[in-house]
């Protein structure tokens, strides 16, 4: 169930500037933390940031009892767990939200997952889930240029399928949107099952195309600034299609693209 | 686990407070629009353990809210235009407010409208349902085009909505005033004038936040409600300032409580009972945590909540500086 757990950070590791890891020592959550699903971190003591911020859970070892994230620093709330000394303790409220659902995939199954640039950070968990359910799965993530992709490592030997890797200025793998990428392969050859992904809005957008027109059932892991985490606040709407809004935190963030109304993003 | 039945633990008469016609079994309650319908926290505090919650603003129809982005973060707070979105006075009574009975917690519904007819209809709806402690009347938000905030900023208008409700409930009247309005102590009086049982103040103090890059506001409404301890200095003012203009008035203190500290500085200034608000987000556990830690302060000192009550007030007369008694 849901808790504030206290937490100690076990380890940092980084992959280039302002792209990091941290492992906590949180024993309940690693057992109870489902793909997809996310925590609210409080650093403690700060007045600026004053909220806490979510993030997705990049994996969990429940034997370990360790969880890990995956985190481009981008403001004051990421830059506070960068600085967080190992050792320190901070506050993790979760697990939140819904989670990415492998339901009706069966072990022939191949599906794709498509990450835009830091946007990966749920899929570490996601792809354990998938082996363990014996469900091959590509991975397609792109990024700016290969700087910003040098995290990719934390994929190393957990991709059960291909990896495709792209960037926008072609410095690393093919050049161009990771979703012309994927459009171009799910065109070309494997039929896909399922589709997770989890990026910036902008390549939802276009994604939300390619999946339609491709006829491949998705789920998007959705971005949106939250305040509480847990359907308090109501900040954190995404326009809808079945009604105004959708409440990211607590009916997604994982939301397949049909019940958002994109033209009103 | 907190929250999943009622507490079987006895909580120290210490700690009670009344305001006029509302007994509350603590100070400790959670502000409207921080806090659901109350059930989205059952996980973190024991709803019966709190001295009351009141509900987000609810109105006669569902209310969609305004367009994202809704929030954004500010120095020590934050600013929202969420806009009200609720489900609507109906879908309260039918889906929220029997667990809430059963949950044992003290429900002060939050009520808003676009017009006088509307707030009478939603307090009219309310009328005979059972479990309710008070009706507070939110006069007071900035986030939405219509009512809300118009009410509050003019005591004339404060004045005819509070007599049209008070004509149309027996119910205990709670109206909660803004900081934004000319001149809070006239507001206050008008509410009290035209018959509110209990003032509760602050809302949010009306802001801004621009991205610099585009120089675009941060917010889609444009201005938003500033809340979170940057506003505690200017809240806590406020109550001082309407407690001692009108003595024996029940007064709610609201504005940036967090911790214990801001607890007894809001019910020295003149407050018989707080809400806690933006702080639920933080650390959605606060407002029970808080209980406790008042009642072993309370123990601790050999005092009452009661006591606590007022003492900046007698403080600044020159009579009992820092006395609890």
């Amino acid at each position: 169930m849901r808790a504030d757990h206290r937490a100690v950070l076990l380890r940092r590791r980084l992959f280039s500037p302002g792209f990091f890891s941290v492992k906590f020592q949180a024993p309940a959550l690693a057992r109870d933390v489902l793909p997809g699903q996310f925590v609210m971190l409080e650093v403690a003591g700060h007045l600026r940031p004053y909220l806490r911020r979510a993030y997705s859970v990049a994996d969990a070892e429940p034997a370990a009892g360790e969880v890990e994230l995956l985190v481009r620093t981008i403001g004051s709330g990421t830059a506070a767990l960068e600085g967080l000394a190992e050792g320190s303790a901070a506050s993790l409220l979760g697990p939140l939200g819904n989670g990415f659902s492998l339901a009706g995939l069966g072990p022939n199954a191949r599906v794709a997952v498509v990450a835009g640039g830091i946007g990966a950070a749920p899929f570490p968990l996601l792809f354990r889930a998938l082996r363990g359910a014996g469900i091959s799965a590509d991975l397609f993530l792109g990024g700016r240029n290969a700087a910003e992709l040098d995290f990719r490592s934390r994929f190393d030997g957990i991709v059960s399928g291909e990896t495709v890797l792209s960037t926008d200025d072609g410095s690393l793998g093919e050049k161009g949107f990771v979703t012309d990428t994927f459009a171009r392969r799910a065109a070309q050859g494997p039929s896909y099952a399922r589709l997770f992904a989890c990026g910036p809005m902008p390549m939802f957008v276009a994604l939300a195309r390619v999946v339609e027109r491709a006829g491949v059932p998705a789920e998007f892991s959705t971005e949106a600034a939250m305040g509480c985490g847990f359907g308090a606040c109501l900040g954190c709407v995404i326009p809808g299609r079945e009604k105004p809004f959708v409440i990211s935190c607590v009916e997604g963030p994982i939301l397949p693209p049909e019940k958002i109304a994109w033209e009103r993003l | 686990m907190t929250g999943q039945s009622p507490t079987s633990r006895v909580q120290s008469r210490a700690l009670e407070t009344r305001l006029g016609p509302l007994q509350l079994r603590n100070p400790i309650a959670t502000a409207s629009g921080t806090f659901g319908y109350g059930l989205e926290f059952t996980d973190f505090v024991d709803l019966s353990k709190i001295g009351a919650l009141c509900t987000k603003g609810l109105s006669l129809e569902p209310h969609a809210g305004n367009s994202p982005p809704r929030i954004c973060e500010t120095p020590a707070g934050m600013l929202n235009a969420i806009g009200l979105q609720n489900i609507g006075v109906q879908a309260f009574l039918r889906d929220k407010l029997p667990r809430l009975r059963e949950l044992g917690a003290t429900v002060v519904a939050n009520v808003w409208g676009d017009t006088e007819e509307d707030y009478v209809a939603v307090v009219g709806a309310l009328e005979e349902a059972g479990g309710l402690a008070a009706i507070e009347l939110n006069i007071s938000c900035p986030n939405v085009e219509k009512g809300g905030m118009l009410f509050g900023n003019s005591p004339t208008a404060t004045a005819s909505l509070v007599s049209r409700v008070r004509a149309a409930t027996r119910r205990t009247i709670v109206v909660k005033l803004s900081p934004n309005a000319p001149d809070l102590v006239e507001s206050a009086r008008a509410a009290r004038d035209s018959g509110a049982d209990i003032l509760s103040l602050v809302n949010t103090f009306v802001g801004m936040a621009i991205d610099p890059v585009t120089a675009r506001p941060r917010l889609s409404f444009g201005t938003g409600g500033l809340s979170g301890p940057a506003i505690k200095p200017l809240a806590l003012r406020m109550v001082f300032q309407v407690a001692r203009a009108l003595p024996g008035v029940p007064l709610m203190g609201i504005g940036g409580i967090s911790d214990l500290s801001d607890v007894i500085e809001f019910l020295a200034a003149g407050a018989s009972a707080v809400q806690i608000g933006t702080a639920n987000f933080r650390d959605p556990a606060v407002s029970g945590r808080l209980v406790d830690e008042l009642e072993a302060y309370c123990r601790d000192r050999d005092t009452t909540v009661s006591a606590l009550v007022g003492r900046a007030q007698r403080a600044w007369n020159g009579g009992e500086a820092g006395a609890e008694g």
